[in-house]
């Protein structure tokens, strides 16, 4: 049996168009490829110390 | 593919042959990246868009310059309904790779239109109000902006999701089939719409014993669903013959039944309201009437009383004017005592002096034979005075030479009113009352003839004449006794 209060609790308010850029800008943009590259770079640096 | 290190154009080896970087991890993370890419593909191809999503996603994680997943996840949100979401991805899909992007197409799809923007945001603030409502348990404020919602953007997947859990809330299965069902064409493999809909199937389907008996054989029912409703027929039931007589002898008995219920309910509430009605338009009528006759007889009073004022002022105007509407009077009397000047110019006994006197006198007749002195002004009297008093006993003596010839020559009757101008010309003057007392005599007026001579003797008492007429006198006095 489905209860309304927790479904209901699934349901966030949407994005408007004005929070759009907001948004954008908190977006965190890091992948995988990135989290390699510093790793990479981390190893290196390590390695010239 | 290109090296992380000097962007490079990498070969196939594990290694950037420009810089020599290791780029063994970096190729094997880029290739996961397109294969959730693909993986992504084929689901949004099989319409399931919440798998695509999530691959999708997948794919950005790996590797967030995959413009073609970004652009793709961007599509997929804006099938979903999720308008916001699928502008999000775009733009940075088009600052990732600023020229050649199919995502500045599809931003400028949305933005070209103001009204369509508006459009959108409309429809988010209505489904995020509708929320609200929903946490505040106003369910049918919910549902109502719900429907607008959908009106505006039928492709909102979360807003046929929370219409369909408030109709399952208020047990309407049905409609909340319905929705899901919407949910399920545009999204199939949609957890939250998948859960849902086996919970409605339950509550839809007939009681489900496991027991299959011969009773519920025959009484199985037949379930046809359209659109809007579920039709459940139930087997085994026959519908009863009709006859053409029965149909008919009904008809006739729901006529009977109409009218005497038209008769003893319907016809006198409508009859008692016409009648109130009526009365109501005649109590109106008759306040009316009420007002109208008192404003008659208002006015009646005010046309009487300028009526009143009129006639006093039209006196007022005839006193001043005379009988043939003009100040007539004044302006004889005027040019009376004009002539009476100009003849005072002269001197006493002239012919022209006696002449402008005799013109004053006959105007001054005039003036007295239209206009009633006593009821014209202090003014008028006192200026017809002075010159009637001015000219007397020039006046007097005139008539009286001429009255007394008359009366010397036995015309009593033709002597008697010129004599009576002589004396009211100038009362003081006797003379004239012998001669006018003798003429009275003369022709029978004994009483006025006994007054004009006591009048003479009373002026006149030493005179010759005064003894004759004292003899006059008591000769009348014994007439009229007798």
């Amino acid at each position: 049996m489905i209860n309304f209060e927790e479904e209901l609790k699934k349901f966030r308010p949407s994005l408007e168009v004005e929070d759009a850029e907001e948004s954008i800008y908190n977006q965190d943009l890091t992948d995988m490829a990135d989290l390699l590259v510093r790793m990479i770079q981390e190893v290196q640096e390590t390695e010239e110390q | 593919m290109f090296c992380y290190n000097c962007g490079c154009h990498l070969s196939e080896h594990d290694y950037c042959t420009s810089c020599g970087a290791d780029v063994a991890l970096y190729k094997r993370i880029m290739i996961l990246s397109n294969l959730f890419y693909n993986e992504g593909l084929a689901r949004a191809g099989l319409r399931d868009l919440t798998g695509a999503v999530t691959s999708l996603r997948q794919s950005l994680k790996f590797n967030k310059n995959n413009i073609e997943a970004r652009n793709l996840l961007g599509l997929v949100y804006f099938e979903m309904g999720e308008t916001v979401g699928a502008l999000s991805e775009w733009v940075i899909s088009k600052n990732t790779r600023p020229e050649k992007n199919i995502a500045d197409d599809y931003i400028n799809m949305i933005q070209a239109s103001a009204s369509r923007l508006d459009s959108i945001n409309q429809t988010i603030k209505k489904y995020n109000q509708a929320l609200v409502y929903c946490r505040q348990d106003s369910k049918d404020l919910a549902v109502i902006q719900l429907r607008k919602v959908l009106s505006l953007n039928p492709k909102f997947i979360r807003a046929h999701q929370l219409l369909a859990l408030l109709y399952m809330d208020s047990e309407q299965w049905d409609k909340a089939k319905r929705e899901l069902v919407k949910c399920a064409d545009m999204d199939r493999n949609n957890i939250q719409t998948l859960t849902y809909m086996r919970e409605v199937d339950r509550m839809l389907a007939p009681d489900e014993t496991g027991k299959i008996s011969r009773r519920k054989d025959r009484e199985e029912a037949v379930r046809y669903q359209t659109e809007n409703e579920v039709l459940i027929q139930p087997k085994g039931v026959k519908e009863p013959r009709r006859s053409g007589v029965g149909t008919l002898l009904n008809i006739m008995l729901g006529l009977v039944i109409g009218v005497a219920v038209m008769y003893f309910l319907v016809v006198p509430s409508v009859r008692t309201n016409v009648l109130n009605e009526s009365r109501q338009k005649i109590n109106e009528i008759s306040n009316e009437s009420d007002a109208k006759n008192n404003m008659i007889s208002d006015l009646e009073n005010q046309i009487k009383e300028i009526e009143q004022e009129t006639a006093r002022l039209q006196g007022e105007l005839e006193r001043y004017a005379g009988t043939d509407g003009t100040l007539q009077s004044m302006d004889q009397l005027l040019v009376a005592a004009g002539k009476y000047v100009t003849a005072m110019q002269y001197s006493e006994n002239s012919a022209e002096r006696g002449q402008y006197f005799q013109e004053t006198a006959d105007m001054l007749e005039q003036i007295k034979a239209g206009t009633v002195l006593e009821e014209t002004s202090e003014s008028f009297q006192n200026l017809y005075k002075l010159v009637f008093e001015g000219i007397g006993p020039y006046m007097s003596a005139a008539y009286y030479e001429i009255g007394n010839q008359l009366y010397l020559t036995s015309k009593f009757e033709e002597a008697i009113p010129i004599l009576e101008k002589a004396v009211e010309y100038n009362p003081d003057n006797g003379d004239p009352y012998y001669a006018l007392g003798r003429s009275y005599d003369g022709v029978g007026r004994g009483e006025e003839a006994l007054a004009a001579l006591e009048k003479f003797v009373e002026i006149y008492p030493m005179r010759d004449r005064a003894t004759t007429a004292r003899s006059i006198i008591l000769r009348l006095q014994n007439e009229l006794a007798n």
